[in-house]
């Protein structure tokens, strides 16, 4: 069996963690009842009621799922 | 004839994967809607179209033929009898996959998958659009804006509870909205005009 030859220093250690990076996702911007609003494209929205209680999934307009 | 797909097969193999599909497609039959995977349901699709165009054939050789897929005859004889004559005017498309978010165990993307059963009434009305557009384009995109934000209000069947929300709501809101309302159409009305000129001398540039 093939075995490392020496030890991995901390140097190449850190720089190889180094290189997993989180990406921003690309929102689209939109203004519901005079709010900016920023989500993700293409993707149902939840409906909530006045006291944040998500009522129902929805699209274009079209209750698509619930929650 | 839906395009075959390319990659691996779903589950552990071929025979694995038409099994899946053939229990989606029977799972869609039954519930017309359901939730699934975004990979799952973009391979159910041709495969749940092709089923709904036999069942609109309608005849005994077809419905053997959705048999050979689909082993349960209630969901079947629910196809051809309920589900066909729904169909029965539109020319393909019979489902509608909307995106809902990410699955929590494994971060998959998760859809709705449905049928699409209300009657067609679509294409009529662009024709009768085209010479308008042409007239006023700029009149046209407020009233568009203004209808898209206002759907959540007209749309069909908003459930009992939403009603209160809106009532109590209402004095509060309609004020801001109808204010923003009025800023979009501005925003939207000035755009074109300043655009014009921009792309009028570009146009003379070149």
């Amino acid at each position: 069996m093939a075995v490392p030859k020496r030890k991995m220093s901390r140097a190449s250690t850190r720089a190889r963690r180094a290189q997993w990076k989180a990406t921003a996702p690309a929102l689209v911007k939109t203004i519901e009842g005079g709010k900016v609003v920023y989500s993700l494209p293409h993707r149902a929205k939840v409906v909530e009621d006045s006291a944040g209680t998500a009522l129902y999934m929805e699209y274009k307009g079209r209750k698509v799922a619930d929650v | 004839m839906p395009k075959p797909t390319k990659g691996p097969r779903l589950g552990g193999g071929p025979a694995h994967e038409r099994m899946l599909l053939a229990n989606l497609a029977a799972a869609l039959f039954t519930h017309k809607s359901i939730k699934t995977t975004e990979t799952k349901a973009k391979r159910l699709r041709p495969v749940a179209e092709r089923l709904i165009t036999f069942a609109k054939r309608g005849d005994l050789a077809s419905r053997r033929r959705v048999l050979s897929v689909i082993r349960d005859k209630s969901v079947v004889h629910e196809l051809f009898t309920e589900i066909a004559p729904l169909v029965a005017e539109r020319d393909g498309g019979y489902t509608r996959i909307t995106k809902l978010g990410f699955r929590k165990g494994d971060n998959a993307s998760m859809v709705q998958i449905e049928l699409v059963l209300e009657p067609v009434n679509a294409k009529p009305k662009p024709k009768a659009d085209k010479p308008a557009k042409a007239e006023a384009p700029a009149a046209e995109e407020p009233a568009d804006e203004t209808g898209a934000e206002e759907t959540g209000d007209v749309t069909e069947e908003t459930p009992a509870t939403e009603v209160p929300v809106e009532a109590t709501a209402a004095p509060a809101n309609e004020a801001s909205i109808e204010a923003s309302n009025e800023a979009a159409i501005d925003a939207t009305a000035g755009t074109p005009q300043g655009a014009g000129p921009e792309g009028s001398g570009n146009q003379r540039k070149k």
